[in-house]
C-alpha cells in the first residue's frame, strides 16, 4: 500500500467511525444529532464525516475501474 | 376533468412526442445517430471525465442532474395563473424546446468530440462568440449554484431527517459504485443490496434528525459542491446518480398510480384564475411596491417561473458537459437525453400539476374524496383558514397536494388511516426534493468548471504554467462556489432566505442560455448536418419565439424588480442578468450572421 492508499484508508476509517458514531450511538442516545438552530460539536463532526468519506475512498482505491479500462480497449483497439 | 384523463392525455402526448418527434424525426431524420461511431468516451477517454457508461446509469446521472428542484418549485409556484396555463407551458416547452434542445445539444457535442455547446458555436458564429457565450454560462453556472446552495441549506435546516438520509445515502453511493467498477459485483444484485440498504436509511433517518443551521449547512454544502465536482465520474457522480434515478422512479411512479386509484375523481381548481399574477409570482420581495402589482404577465413571464420543468438552458451544459462525454452509443442519447427532458416534465405535470388541481379546494375535494374536515384538520390543513392551495407558499404547494392525493388513494385502496399516510408521504415528497438539489450542486460546480477551462484556452499557447495552475481542477471548482456561497450565506432583513431574490434571476439567465443553446444547436443542424427546409425550421420558430419570450422577460423583470431588492442581490444577481442581457443581443447578432453565412454556402 502507497502513501495515497494509506491516507485514503485512514480517512475512509476516520469518516466511517465520525458517521457510525454520531448516527447510531449519538443519534440513538439523544433521538437526534445536533441541537436545532445551533451548530453544536456533534453536527461538526457529521459533516466533516460526511466530507471525509468523500474523499478517502478515492484516494484508497481511485484507480479508473479495470472493467470502463477493458471496454475502452475493445473499442479503440489501443492501451489506455 | 377527472383525474384519469388528465393522466392518459399527458401520457398519450408524451409517448407520440417520443415516438414521433424524438425517434423518427430527430434521431432518424435530423442527426442519423449512428450506433457503430465512436463516442468521445472512448475516443477521448480519460478516467476522469471522459468515461463511457451504462445507459440506464447515465440516464439516472442525467435525469437527477437537470431535475433539481425546477420541475417542483417552478410548476407549484405558476399555480397563480391557474392548472392549465402552466401544464400547456410544460408540455409546449417539453415537446417543441426542452427535449429538443436537450437531445441536439448532447448529440452536437458526441460529433464535436464531447465539446460543450458554447465551444461549438465558434465553429458556426466565430470565436468571439464562443467566449461570449462561455462567459454568459460561467455567470449562469453560479447563478444555478447559489440558488441551489441556498434551497439545499434551508430544506435541510427546515427538515433536518432529509439532511440524515443524504448523509447515509453518500456512503452508500460509494459501496454501490466500488461494489459493481472494483470488485465486479452484477449490477442488479448492487442495486438490490444498495435500495434494501437505502430504504433501511428511511426508516432510519425518521427517527433521527440531524440539525445544523442555515448558515452551517451552506459551509458544510460549500465545501461539498468542491470537493464531489472535481472527484472521477465513476467514483461518485455515476453511482450516486443511477441510485437516485429509482427514488425518481418511485416519486413518480406513485404520482402516475395515485390517479388510477382516483379516476373518476373530478378537478377541483379553476384552469386560469387570471393571465396577470401579483410581482411576488417573478420574485418581487415581500412588503415591496413590486410585489402586489399586477405585472407578472404570463406571457412573457412565465420562463421566470418554470424553468427544468418545460425547458432549462442548464440542461444543454449538462447535455453537452457531463452526459456527452459518458454516453458509450450514439443510440443512447434519445433515451437519455430526450426522454430525461420528458421525465422530468412528468414530474412537473403529473407529480405537481395534477395533485395540485385536483386538491385545489380542500372543502370540495374532501368532498368529493370522501374525506372529512375533521380528518383534514388533523393532517394540518385547517380550511377555515387556509381555503385552497394558493394559500401555502409554492414548496408546501407541492409537499401538500402530492401527499393528499397519495394517501387518499392508497387509504382508500387499503382502508389505512389518512392522517399518517399523509404526513409520510409529505416527508417523502421533501426527500425527493432534496434528493435532486445536492447532485445538481456538484454537476453544476463540474460543469463551471469545464466552461472555465475552455474560457481560459487562450493562456495555454502564451503560458504553460499559468495554464496549468489556473485550470487546476480544483481551484477551478473553488472560484464559481465561493462567488455562490457569498450570494447564498446572507439571510435578507425582511425577505428571507437568499434563494427567494437569487430564484427568479437564475430562472430567467437560465431559460435565455435555453435560447441560445437551442439557436447554437439549430445553426450546427443547419450549417453542419445540412438539414434545410420545413424540418430545420421546427427548430427555428420555437428558438426564436423562446428569446424573444425570455428577453422580454428579463428586460421586465430588470426594471420592475431589479429596484426593490437589497442592494447586495442587485449587485450579485442583478449585475450578472445585466451582463447575460448584454451578451444575449451579441449573441443574437452572431447567430444571424451565422445563419446568413450558412445560407450562402
Amino acid at each position: 500500500m502507497n502513501q495515497r492508499e494509506l491516507v485514503g484508508a485512514a480517512l475512509t476509517l476516520l469518516a466511517l467511525l465520525l458517521i457510525g458514531y454520531e448516527l447510531f450511538v449519538v443519534g440513538l442516545l439523544n433521538g437526534s444529532v445536533g441541537t436545532k438552530g445551533q451548530v453544536t460539536l456533534d453536527a461538526v463532526l457529521i459533516s466533516a464525516g460526511f466530507l471525509l468519506i468523500l474523499l478517502g475512498p478515492w484516494l484508497w482505491l481511485g484507480e479508473v475501474p479495470v472493467a470502463v479500462k477493458r471496454f475502452v480497449e475493445a473499442k479503440t483497439g489501443r492501451r489506455t | 376533468m377527472q383525474a384519469i384523463l388528465f393522466l392518459l392525455m399527458v401520457l398519450a402526448i408524451y409517448a407520440i412526442a417520443y415516438i414521433f418527434y424524438g425517434r423518427e424525426l430527430l434521431q432518424n431524420r435530423v442527426v442519423k445517430a449512428d450506433p457503430n461511431r465512436p463516442t468521445p468516451a472512448v475516443e477521448n477517454f480519460d478516467g476522469i471525465d471522459y468515461v463511457p457508461a451504462n445507459k440506464y446509469v447515465l440516464f439516472g446521472h442525467h435525469f437527477a442532474s437537470i431535475a433539481g428542484a425546477g420541475p417542483i418549485v417552478g410548476p407549484a409556484l405558476a399555480l397563480a395563473w391557474g392548472w392549465f396555463l402552466p401544464l400547456l407551458w410544460v408540455l409546449f416547452g417539453n415537446i417543441f424546446i426542452g427535449a429538443v434542445h436537450d437531445y441536439t445539444s448532447m448529440m452536437a457535442s458526441v460529433r464535436q468530440g464531447g465539446l460543450s455547446i458554447m465551444s461549438i458555436s465558434e465553429n458556426l458564429m466565430g470565436r468571439r462568440a464562443r467566449y461570449i457565450f462561455l462567459l454568459y454560462v460561467w455567470a449562469a453556472l453560479i447563478l444555478v449554484l447559489a440558488a441551489f446552495l441556498s434551497v439545499a441549506s434551508a430544506t435541510f435546516a427546515a427538515e433536518p431527517t432529509a439532511a440524515t438520509l443524504a448523509i447515509l445515502f453518500m456512503p452508500l453511493s460509494l459501496l454501490f459504485g466500488i461494489m459493481v467498477y472494483k470488485f465486479g459485483v452484477d449490477i442488479r444484485l448492487a442495486t438490490v443490496i444498495a435500495l434494501v440498504l437505502l430504504l433501511i436509511g428511511l426508516v432510519y433517518s425518521f427517527s433521527v434528525p440531524v440539525h445544523l443551521t442555515y448558515e452551517g449547512w451552506v459551509v458544510v454544502l460549500t465545501l461539498y459542491s468542491l470537493i464531489a465536482a472535481a472527484l472521477p465520474v465513476w467514483y461518485l457522480l455515476q453511482p450516486r446518480d443511477y441510485l437516485n434515478a429509482y427514488v425518481l422512479w418511485i416519486f413518480v411512479g406513485l404520482a402516475l398510480l395515485a390517479p388510477l386509484f382516483l379516476p373518476f375523481m373530478e378537478i377541483t381548481g379553476p384552469a386560469i384564475t387570471s393571465f396577470v399574477a401579483k410581482g411576488a409570482v417573478v420574485g418581487a420581495p415581500r412588503g415591496t411596491p413590486a410585489a402586489g402589482l399586477d405585472i407578472a404577465y404570463f406571457w412573457p413571464m412565465v420562463p421566470l417561473t418554470i424553468a427544468c420543468g418545460a425547458l432549462s438552458g442548464f440542461h444543454s451544459v449538462v447535455a453537452s458537459g457531463t452526459s456527452s462525454k459518458q454516453l458509450a452509443n450514439e443510440l443512447d442519447a434519445l433515451f437519455v437525453g430526450y426522454g430525461s427532458m420528458l421525465a422530468e416534465g412528468a414530474v412537473a405535470s403529473l407529480a405537481v400539476i395534477l395533485p395540485a388541481a385536483l386538491f385545489w379546494d380542500f372543502s370540495a375535494a374532501a368532498q368529493k374524496a370522501g374525506i372529512s374536515l375533521e380528518t383534514l384538520k388533523a393532517a394540518g390543513i385547517d380550511v377555515e383558514k387556509t381555503k385552497n392551495i394558493l394559500a401555502f407558499g409554492a414548496v408546501d404547494r407541492f409537499y401538500n397536494a402530492y401527499a393528499l392525493a397519495q394517501a387518499t388513494a392508497w387509504s382508500k385502496l387499503f382502508g389505512l388511516d389518512f392522517v399518517p399516510l399523509f404526513k409520510g408521504f409529505k416527508t417523502f415528497a421533501a426527500w425527493a426534493l432534496t434528493a435532486f438539489v445536492l447532485t445538481t450542486l456538484d454537476t453544476a460546480n463540474r460543469l463551471a468548471r469545464f466552461a472555465w477551462v475552455e474560457m481560459m484556452d487562450w493562456v495555454r499557447p502564451m503560458n504553460r504554467d499559468a495554464y496549468r495552475i489556473i485550470t487546476n481542477r480544483f481551484l477551478a471548482s473553488l472560484i464559481p462556489i465561493l462567488i455562490a456561497a457569498v450570494m447564498a450565506y446572507p439571510t435578507i432583513e425582511g425577505i428571507g432566505r437568499a434563494y427567494l431574490v437569487i430564484w427568479p434571476a437564475f430562472a430567467g439567465t437560465n431559460q435565455l442560455l435555453a435560447a441560445l443553446a437551442l439557436l447554437t444547436a439549430t445553426l450546427w443542424v443547419y450549417a453542419v448536418l445540412k438539414v434545410r427546409g420545413p424540418v430545420s425550421l421546427l427548430m427555428l420558430i420555437p428558438a426564436a419565439f423562446l428569446w424573444l419570450t425570455v428577453t422580454l422577460a428579463l428586460g421586465l423583470w430588470v426594471l420592475f424588480i431589479l429596484p426593490n431588492v437589497p442592494l447586495l442581490y442587485q449587485i450579485g444577481a442583478g449585475s450578472l442578468v445585466v451582463l447575460s442581457l448584454g451578451l444575449d443581443i451579441l449573441l443574437i447578432y452572431l447567430f444571424v450572421r451565422g445563419l446568413l453565412r450558412a445560407r450562402a454556402i
